[in-house]
Order: structure tokens, then C-alpha cells, then sequence
């Protein structure tokens, strides 16, 4: 119990830590960018062009101080919840991006979960018979997740379901969309998934405990089920964290091919508006999603490999 | 065992014929790419135009090989600063040993909480999207964990017998790293480069298909597949060939280091 305390005292300050270092990479993206924040929002909002009300905006979001005061005053702000407000639509950013958020998430995790779902039994059959026939259409499947864009994908399916098929309407979100963009990012991750699971499991063969259980005179493909799973899922969930990015990235392009408000096609259209606040938001949220992911994955560790208990700590 | 060899020969001769057709896209296209020509608008696959041509009129293979060039561009950035600027720090952090290497290693760990498609978008979002800012944005954010995986690499050699002997028959440190480090982690850097370069093909098209901070007459091969979406039910052809463009080198890749 106190171990589990322990690590999980240890993930809570791994986690702020990384959101500080994070938040100085995010921060100067309103130093380097080319143009002035106040001036895109004296446009944005048909302010008189005075620069009285430039320098009153430059003091409200503290643009007059020094670079370090300035990052105290902005990641001050941040924590209390004030992440500035949209030059595009207005409204608050936090109340904007909390407003996508569960969309976004749903897709990822969705995403995420159906990928892992089906990488399972995938990479057992694969695993049985390596060199088999499921074997070579996993290794095909990896190879095509990783080559054929989602957005490519994605389009090509639109045009059979929306089009061809008529079961499908493009234009208005619904649940159709929202599944069809779970099936988009969770393809680009599955094949990848599938061959680590295969791995896992085909390491897990050569381990004592694999052989003990052979010994005791169990078919193989029992053993394999029975004890493989556990072996094979470590390998799996490490290798989701890298996915876990991708799905980020990959839904942005997801989100706006159908036309899902999620937060990143929020940030695609504030871009064009110079929207910096949005950016460094953005940022801010997916580096977050990364950390509560990371954490989450670190503190199953343990839950699956026994092994891992004793010490509390994963090097 | 023959046949896989075969396989990998043909995989390597068609992925050097297609990056060469991607090199030759910097200096020479057969049409101008940017030149339209209303009356062969949408004309299909013929001697005068190998591809065919857009809704315009303009040569498909022309500007699908400044897409090819732009993207190799992209590449060789990724590849400068992730991959020899990673190994580099690797390298240096498992041979310095002490406070330096602990420092490396954590800083290296940094990025992996920011997915890289997130900082290229960040990046071309601030300063537009143009080859050199995605490759650099893709490069960098590559950089934590090349790094990472050249150290434990090194650490690993550096422990072996015959790094051993080299140091104790007084080799020079130069000599030492090259002709004993280098040629013992070239096999797993070279694969990572592989999927690295993979990734960054397809990521980059994302970028160009999202168009944050991009010129979309830039011929670009994400750019090409999101300006010619509406055709796909009347012209499949313009949407197939940009597609097939990102897809064929990231599978030769992907055949090629996947043992």
C-alpha cells in the first residue's frame, strides 16, 4: 500500500514537473512569433488602432514586463484558470477548448481502446503460427497503417460510405462521423500495436515460466493464452505511449477532414487568425493528455507484472 | 531466405529509382508546374503528359515531383538535426558518463511528452509551413528520442570486450569511435532512420493536407490530395497518384527495415 502511495507520489511530481518544462517550451511562442498580439487584436476586434489601447492590452496580458516576470505572469494566470481569450471567436480559450474537449478525447481514447481491442487477438493468432497466414496479413496490415495517410484513408471512405453507399451523412456531425474517426486513428495504430503484441508474446515463449508450464503438461496454445497475456501486455503498453502521441496528431487531421469541432480543428481554424493564446493552449492541454496517459501507463506497470511490486519503481 | 533477399534488392532499387525521380524534381520538371492549361484540363494518362493533368490543365508528374523534392527536403532536415544531431548527443552523454550524461538523459525525456505532429503544427503555425520550418519542427522534436536510443546503444557497446581492448591497446579516441563504435551501432541507427524518414513523409503530408501557415498553390503532396478532394468521384486518378506518392516510399521503407 505504502508503495503504491509512494509511486503514485511519484508519477503526481514527475507529472508537474514535465507540465513546467513543457509550459517554457510553450511560452515563447508568443515571443517568436512575427506579429504583435495586441495589434492582431486591435484588428480582430475593430479596437480604435490607438496606442493607448495597444499598451493597455500589452499590460493586461503583461507583454510590458521583463521575459521572466512574463512567464510568471502568464503560467500564474494559466493555473487559475485565466488561458486568455480567443481573437477569433471572443470567448474565453479554457471555456473553448473545454467545450471540444470530450469530443477530442472521446475520439482518442475510443481510438486508443479499439486499437488495443483488436491488436489482442490479432497478435495472438499471429503469435501461434509466426510465418502463418494471420502472421503475414498483420505484418501487411503494419506495413499500410504506417504508409497510407489517415486523411487519404479517410477520404477514400467518405466517398464509398457518403457517396457510394448512401449510409453516411458528410455534412452534419453525428454519430456516423464521430465513428468513423474512431476507425480512422485507431487503424494507423493497430497494425504497429498488433506486431509488438506478436513480440511480446513470442518472447514470452522463451521464459522460465513459459517452459514450467509446457512441463506440467499443458498444450501450447493454452499456455500461450494463459500466460502470455500478461508478458505480451507490458510490451503492448509501452509501445501505446508512442501511439498515444500519434492519435493526437493523427486526429487534428481526422477532425478536420469530417468536420468535427474538436480541439484540434479549433486550433487548425485559429491559426490562420494568429489566435497565439489558442496555441499556447493547445500545447498546454495535449501535453497534459501525453502526462495523464504516461502516468496512467506507468501505475499499470505494476498491476500486471508481479515482479514490478516489490520496489514500487519502474526504472 | 533467397526470396526475402530478392525482395529487398527489388524494395532498394525501386526506393533509389523513386528518390532519384524526388532529387530530379529540385532541378528539372517536365512542364511548368504552375502553368495552366484550360483545354487538356483533367486529361488522362498519355504520351505528353505520362500522369495526365489537374483541373487546370497542369502536368500531374511536374508537380508531383516538386512535391518529391519539396518532401526530400523535409527529409534531410530530419535527418541533420534528429538523427546525426541525436546520435551526436547520445553519443557524447554515454561517453562523458557523470552529472553531464544525467542531464542529457532527462532533458532527452523532456519532448516525449509533446507528440511530434504537435510541434511541427505549433511550429508552421508560428513561423508558416514551408520544408525547411517542418523539417526543422520534425527534426527537433525527433532529436529526445534519438538521442535516448543512441545512448543505451552506446552504453552497451562501450561495455563490450572489444571496446575494452581497443582502449587498452591505447587506440586514439577518434579511431576508437569510428572504426569500433560507429560501424556496431550503424545497423540499429540506420533502422531507426528508416522509420523515422517514413514517419516524417506522412506527417509532413498531414501538415501540407491541414495547410496551417501554407501557401496552398505549393505543390506539395498533402496540399495536392486536400485541393483535389472534390474530384475524387470524378477523377479518382488525382487523388490515387498524390496517395500512391506518400504511400510507395514509406512501404519500400518499411519492407526494407522490417527483418
Amino acid at each position: 500500500m505504502r508503495e503504491t502511495l509512494t509511486a503514485a507520489l511519484g508519477t503526481v511530481l514527475r507529472a508537474i514537473a514535465g507540465l513546467l518544462g513543457v509550459s517554457l517550451i510553450a511560452f515563447p511562442i508568443i515571443r517568436v512569433m512575427p506579429a504583435d498580439p495586441a495589434a492582431v487584436a486591435i484588428r480582430a476586434w475593430n479596437l480604435p488602432a490607438t496606442d493607448e489601447v495597444a499598451r493597455g492590452l500589452r499590460q493586461e496580458w503583461g507583454l510590458d514586463l521583463p521575459f521572466y516576470r512574463q512567464y510568471l505572469h502568464w503560467i500564474g494566470r494559466f493555473v487559475l484558470g485565466d488561458w486568455g481569450v480567443s481573437f477569433r471567436t471572443g470567448l474565453p480559450v479554457l471555456r473553448e477548448l473545454l467545450h471540444r474537449l470530450p469530443l477530442s478525447l472521446g475520439i482518442g481514447v475510443g481510438a486508443l481502446g479499439v486499437a488495443v481491442a483488436l491488436a489482442v487477438p490479432l497478435g495472438f493468432l499471429a503469435a501461434r503460427r509466426p510465418a502463418g497466414l494471420v502472421d503475414r496479413l498483420s505484418r501487411v496490415l503494419a506495413i499500410a497503417a504506417k504508409a497510407i495517410p489517415s486523411f487519404w484513408l479517410g477520404l477514400a471512405l467518405l466517398w464509398l460510405l457518403a457517396v457510394r453507399w448512401r449510409v453516411l451523412d458528410p455534412l452534419n456531425e453525428n454519430a456516423g462521423l464521430v465513428a468513423l474517426a474512431v476507425v480512422l486513428v485507431a487503424f494507423t495504430s493497430l497494425g504497429t500495436l498488433a506486431r509488438v503484441y506478436r513480440r511480446g508474446l513470442i518472447e514470452a515463449e522463451r521464459q522460465p515460466f513459459f517452459r514450467a508450464a509446457l512441463a506440467k503438461g499443458l498444450p501450447p496454445e493454452t499456455v500461450l493464452w494463459r500466460h502470455g497475456h500478461r508478458h505480451a501486455a507490458c510490451a503492448l503498453l509501452a509501445s501505446l505511449r508512442a501511439e498515444a502521441g500519434w492519435a493526437i496528431g493523427g486526429a487534428a487531421t481526422v477532425e478536420v477532414l469530417l468536420g468535427l469541432p474538436g480541439i484540434s480543428q479549433f486550433l487548425v481554424q485559429s491559426v490562420a487568425a494568429r489566435d497565439y493564446f489558442v496555441l499556447q493552449a493547445y500545447v498546454m492541454v495535449v501535453a497534459m493528455w501525453m502526462i495523464a496517459i504516461n502516468a496512467a501507463i506507468g501505475l499499470s506497470f505494476p498491476l500486471l507484472d508481479p515482479r514490478l511490486r516489490s520496489t514500487g519503481e519502474r526504472s | 531466405m533467397i526470396r526475402a533477399l530478392t525482395w529487398r534488392r527489388l524494395a532498394l532499387a525501386s526506393l533509389a529509382v523513386f528518390v532519384g525521380a524526388m532529387a530530379l524534381g529540385c532541378l528539372w520538371q517536365p512542364y511548368d508546374p504552375a502553368a495552366v492549361d484550360l483545354p487538356v484540363r483533367h486529361a488522362p494518362i498519355s504520351a505528353a503528359h505520362p500522369l495526365g493533368t489537374d483541373h487546370l490543365g497542369r502536368d500531374l508528374l511536374s508537380r508531383l515531383m516538386v512535391g518529391g523534392a519539396r518532401t526530400l527536403m523535409v527529409l534531410l532536415a530530419v535527418t541533420a538535426i534528429g538523427s546525426f544531431g541525436g546520435t551526436l548527443i547520445g553519443t557524447a552523454a554515454a561517453l562523458a558518463g557523470s552529472w553531464v550524461e544525467i542531464v542529457v538523459l532527462r532533458l532527452a525525456e523532456l519532448p516525449i511528452v509533446l507528440p511530434t505532429l504537435v510541434v511541427a503544427l505549433a511550429a508552421s503555425a508560428v513561423f508558416g509551413l514551408t520544408p525547411l520550418t517542418a523539417g526543422i519542427a520534425l527534426g527537433l522534436a525527433g532529436l529526445g528520442p534519438y538521442a535516448l536510443m543512441a545512448h543505451s546503444l552506446a552504453c552497451g557497446i562501450l561495455a563490450q570486450p572489444y571496446m575494452e581492448a581497443a582502449r587498452g591497446l591505447g587506440l586514439p579516441l577518434p579511431r576508437q569511435l569510428l572504426h569500433h563504435l560507429l560501424p556496431n551501432m550503424l545497423p540499429v541507427l540506420l533502422t531507426q532512420l528508416g522509420g523515422n524518414c517514413g514517419q516524417s513523409i506522412v506527417a509532413y503530408a498531414s501538415l501540407a493536407f491541414l495547410g496551417v501557415g501554407a501557401d496552398t498553390s505549393t505543390p506539395d503532396w498533402g496540399a495536392m490530395l486536400f485541393e483535389y478532394r472534390p474530384f475524387i468521384f470524378d477523377d479518382p486518378r488525382l487523388m490515387l497518384l498524390p496517395g500512391l506518392a506518400i504511400a510507395l516510399p514509406v512501404t519500400l521503407i518499411s519492407v526494407l527495415i522490417d527483418a
